[in-house]
């Protein structure tokens, strides 16, 4: 059709449309001689306007939302049915209204009269739902209310008829008493044998939530009743279609219930554990106040959003849930008759696991049965082991050696190290050994691990020897040969042992012994395990930190590389021996200068980390300073130090302060502000550095001296030298104790003394101590005298150049 | 979104009305995620008796996009124009899922908000979206008047000062455009 054609028939429709419709014939006679095809189609356009609605396009297309409620217009008294008398309305949704009725016959009872909005179901939810009911009527459970009846109305209105139960939604009757967690624990486990028996009877609920588990009390005493069984399958679209919970929007109210195979279209045939992770969510909500990936406040997430994440991603652990929110959870502790960190700590562990297992993705690996859920969280109520617990040991170590993995290498840590080891392994001991008849492997392991790691304190007694590496070298040298020797019945137990003592190796320094020992560990865990192995991969990561360490980072890069590509494929890319390959690649990368791909990869750790553990776990807040790290390569001051101030808050937060790895991460932002030229700022932070290490490492640990000669050189910097002098000359005199009056570390002090004797002019002083720290090689390149703007008064004078002379004529002449 | 940059809608805006066709594609996504939330946001309120219309939703949109910002009122309505092409797509989309839900068991995941959105009658608005595509074939003003007025719930008079029409043209091609429409929705 031509344009002009289409802007003549609109003009010609137009005047039309103005006159009476006997007037446009003759119009159109008048108006078109010649113009077939456009009368044609005028007189189409006109025959349809006859036929146009009243009111066709006018209004917007959305009609008010509750219209057809409101149509039913329903009122106490009012009788529906002939013989349900209307009482009171209970409640209103999306679906419908639900009202508290009397029936007057064939028996005088109060139900529950569920009236389903007028036109969203057809007669056939209704037909089902008769099919149905002889499955509904033998299930008698106390736990269950039963569904009575359903029809339709004279007037076509459908309606479900259930038992009344007068209760309120579980998370409100907690809420409301403040149970604590057992108490509501206990709730959850009855309403899960609910549960259990209607799937005995192969009927699955389909929509649990808060609002169908009502508590009533019987005799004083809380009981949950289930309400709407056999609704939903009843009222979906079509009964041949078994996934077809279609029309369900309003049954499902809010979502976070509906396990992701629901959502799924792949998925046709869902089954009873979407009970079982409905009742995880529910379990959720009762211990944590909120469901997995809701978001507490003002700023809620879109609704595809929250769906994407339940479809895709590892919903958060309660307690990381709660710990991330814990300004904002204040109210849910209470009503729980606890406090926030207080109920963190009750959740972190047993219940976080049984949480997760409920709530698992992938339903093959959640309980099979809500019976199972119920078990578990009887086990728990009862302190017993619970099944959902991951292997324990392997889990607890794991954390605790990357807690202390960046830990500086000092002895005092590696003690720290095997102590708690063996703690934990003792605690353990205690756990399984109380536990007659679990599975022994397990047992005998630690067993072993445990007499192991209490026989290595017994040769050298560490409480005499206190901050001496030699001491701890010299044990663990005896040890390895133990392990060696001792243990190569078992080799998977070897292999633990090695990997540990490889790893307070790599803590003390002495990179090539740490290298064999988890060599060999990796070795052994390949051959027991499989390359695609936790343990294996984790060994591997493992190595290749330690190749980190002594600087060959093309060789660290490869094996890290390996780490991350098989624990992503045979571990999952959250896992968090794959994510810790992934920390520890993005820090080799970032020492080797490959800054984007670190920072992609560093993002990455922090957000798994983030989602998975939470911000109060160390991983995470790590993974930050990691991060940050790479700013700082970067020369991204201000994401750098507002990235580094997160995690000294987060630490102080959790009270973790006092980890080596945040003196690092605080050491660094001291540094960042100085280069920045904002010496103050930095000297507070050097300050606490050096408060903290004196408290925790003690007043000699090298750490401690580190520390006290940077906030030296801060101060010097910011021209207070009195005080830099008197604290370098504090260390000096502990260093010649420590160390020797001309170990390089010693003479460092010597030099900076020099500096500051040569800024306060008194350079004859400056250039003796200049001699003298030179002489003893340091610092190891000559030319940092030369240029050091600190002995700029003394640059000219003969003896300067001479001692650089000198200094020159050595360095050449040493190999 | 709306929280953080009250001013970046309007300039995008501004920017679109001076001519700049990047500023148009940038501001999209914006107004597109708005519509939904808000979508989202007012079904999920369950206020008994609550009248939702799209044209409510597009005006709160652009109050939260564009905030208490002083701005033209032009701007206004090109926001409006804007907002109503996504107002469509969006309805039609829900309308889209939900009749996949139904024949295939598609889209399940948009099937919850899907449920809440109260639209009359999925297949006559589909058909309808399927008329104006047509119609815009044929005389792309006229559809852009359709959609405005429809979707986006402009009356005629902002209609003829965004498209520098007169308030004639715009009624006539408003009437004619209804029964073109409907026989086409008829006709398929």
């Amino acid at each position: 059709m031509a344009d002009s054609h289409w802007e003549r028939v609109k003009e010609l429709l137009h005047r039309a449309l103005q006159l009476a419709p006997h007037e446009r014939a003759r119009f159109l006679d008048e108006s078109c001689a010649g113009e077939d095809t456009v009368r044609k189609e005028v007189e189409s356009l006109l025959s349809a306007d006859r036929n146009l609605p009243e009111g066709f396009l006018d209004s917007p297309p959305l009609a008010p939302a509750a219209e057809d409620v409101a149509s039913m217009a329903l009122a106490a008294d009012q009788i529906i049915a002939q013989r349900f008398r209307l009482v009171r309305k209970l409640g209103e949704g999306g679906m419908g209204q639900v009202w508290l009725a009397e029936q007057l016959a064939p028996v005088r009872r109060s139900v529950a009269l569920k009236l389903i909005r007028a036109g969203m179901y057809d007669e056939a939810v209704v037909h089902r739902f008769r099919a149905e009911r002889q499955s509904l009527a033998i299930m008698d459970h106390p736990t269950i209310a039963k569904v009575f009846d359903a029809g339709t109305t004279p007037q076509g209105q459908p309606y479900f008829v259930m038992e009344y139960v007068p209760g309120q939604p579980i998370t409100t009757y907690c809420d409301e008493r403040r149970l604590g967690i057992n108490a509501r624990i206990e709730l959850l486990v009855q309403a899960c044998e609910g549960v259990q028996h209607a799937h005995q009877k192969a009927i699955i609920h389909r929509d649990l939530k808060p609002a169908n588990v009502l508590v009533v009390e019987v005799d004083g005493k809380p009981v949950p009743r289930i309400i709407d069984f056999g609704l939903a399958k009843a009222s979906s679209a079509d009964a041949a279609e078994p996934a077809a919970l279609t029309r369900m929007g309003h049954f499902l109210g809010t979502p976070g219930f509906m396990s992701p195979e629901q959502f799924d279209p792949e998925v046709r045939d869902v089954d009873s554990r979407a009970d079982v992770y409905a009742l995880g969510a529910i379990l959720y909500l009762l211990l944590t106040g909120s469901l997995p990936f809701e978001k507490r406040g003002p700023l809620r997430q879109p609704l595809h959003e929250f769906l994407r994440r339940i479809r895709e991603d590892e919903p958060p652990m309660p307690s990381a849930k709660l710990a991330a929110e814990r300004d904002t959870a204040t109210a849910e502790a209470e009503a729980r008759g606890t406090q926030v960190n207080q109920l963190i700590g009750t959740l972190r562990g047993d219940l976080d696991w049984i949480t997760m297992k409920a709530l698992e993705r992938e339903r093959t690996r959640r309980y099979a049965t809500p019976s199972e859920l119920a078990a578990d969280l009887r086990r728990y109520l009862a302190h017993e082991p619970v099944t959902a617990r991951p292997d324990a040991t392997a889990y607890r170590l794991r954390k605790y050696l990357r807690r202390h993995r960046v830990g500086v290498a000092v002895a005092a840590g590696a003690l720290l190290l095997l102590a708690a080891f063996s703690i934990l392994q003792a605690i353990e001991l205690r756990r399984t050994t109380q536990e007659r008849d679990r599975a022994n492997h397990e047992r005998d392991r630690a067993t072993r691990i445990a007499d192991f790691v209490v026989n290595m304190f017994r040769v050298a007694d560490p409480r005499g020897n206190r901050g001496s590496t030699t001491t701890v070298q010299e044990v663990l040298d005896r040890a390895s040969a133990g392990a060696a020797a001792g243990l190569d019945k078992d080799p998977e137990v070897q292999a633990d042992i090695l990997f540990v003592m490889g790893h307070v190796y790599d803590n003390l320094g002495l990179y090539a012994k740490g290298a064999a020992l988890l060599g060999t560990a990796h070795d052994l865990r390949q051959h027991a395990l499989g390359p695609n192995n936790a343990k294996t991969i984790e060994a591997q990561t493992e190595v290749g930190w330690n190749l980190f360490r002594q600087h060959r980072y093309p060789e660290a890069e490869a094996l890290l590389r390996r780490s991350v590509a098989e624990g992503r494929s045979a571990l999952g890319p959250n896992d968090l021996i794959t994510v810790a390959a992934m920390d520890d690649l993005g820090i080799t990368l970032t020492e080797d200068k490959q800054l984007t791909e670190a920072e992609s990869l560093q993002r990455q750790v922090v957000d798994i980390y983030t989602r998975t553990l939470g911000l109060q776990e160390r991983e995470t807040v790590k993974a930050m300073a990691d991060l940050a790290a790479v700013f700082m390569h970067q020369k991204k001051v201000t994401q750098a130090e507002s990235l580094y101030r997160r995690v000294l808050d987060l630490d102080r937060q959790n009270h973790a302060q006092e980890y080596p790895d945040v003196q690092i991460a605080e050491n660094n932002l001291a540094q960042l502000l100085s280069d920045s030229g904002r010496n103050a700022e930095a000297e507070k932070l050097y300050r606490r550095s050096v408060e903290i290490t004196q408290r925790v490492l003690g007043p000699e640990h090298p750490e401690t001296l580190a520390a006290i000669n940077d906030l030296a050189n801060a101060l010097s910097d910011e021209k207070q030298y009195t005080e830099s002098e008197a604290l370098n000359r504090q260390v000096l005199e502990i260093r010649r104790r420590l160390y020797g009056p001309n170990a390089p570390v010693t003479e460092g002090s010597v030099y900076n003394l020099a500096c500051l004797a040569a800024l306060t002019g008194r350079k004859d002083e400056a250039l003796s101590l200049l001699r003298e720290a030179v002489e003893h090689g340091y610092p190891a390149d000559p030319a940092e005298v030369e240029s050091d703007d600190d002995l700029k008064s003394v640059n000219d004078d003969p003896r300067f150049k001479q001692i650089v002379a000198d200094a020159r004529q050595r360095t050449a002449a040493s190999p | 979104m709306s929280q953080e940059d009250p001013g970046r809608v309007t300039a995008l805006l501004q920017k679109w009305r001076d001519g700049d066709v990047q500023a148009l594609e940038d501001v999209v996504p914006l107004v597109y995620q708005e519509l939904r939330r808000l979508a989202h946001h007012h079904l999920r309120s369950e206020r008994a008796g609550s009248s939702l219309q799209s044209t409510a939703l597009v005006h709160e949109a652009y109050l939260r996009l564009v905030g208490a910002q002083p701005a033209a009122l032009n701007d206004r309505n090109h926001f409006i124009a804007v907002a109503s092409r996504l107002m469509r797509q969006i309805l039609v989309d829900y309308a889209r899922a939900r009749g996949a839900t139904k024949r295939a068991g598609g889209n399940r995941i948009e099937l919850e908000v899907v449920q809440d959105l109260p639209i009359a009658n999925d297949a006559q608005l589909i058909a309808l979206n399927d008329a104006l595509e047509e119609l815009c074939k044929l005389d792309e003003r006229q559809g852009k008047i359709v959609e405005m007025k429809f979707f986006g719930g402009l009356s005629a008079p902002e209609i003829s000062e965004i498209l520098g029409l007169s308030r004639a043209t715009v009624d006539r091609e408003w009437a004619t455009a209804r029964v073109w429409l409907h026989r086409q929705m008829n006709r398929s």
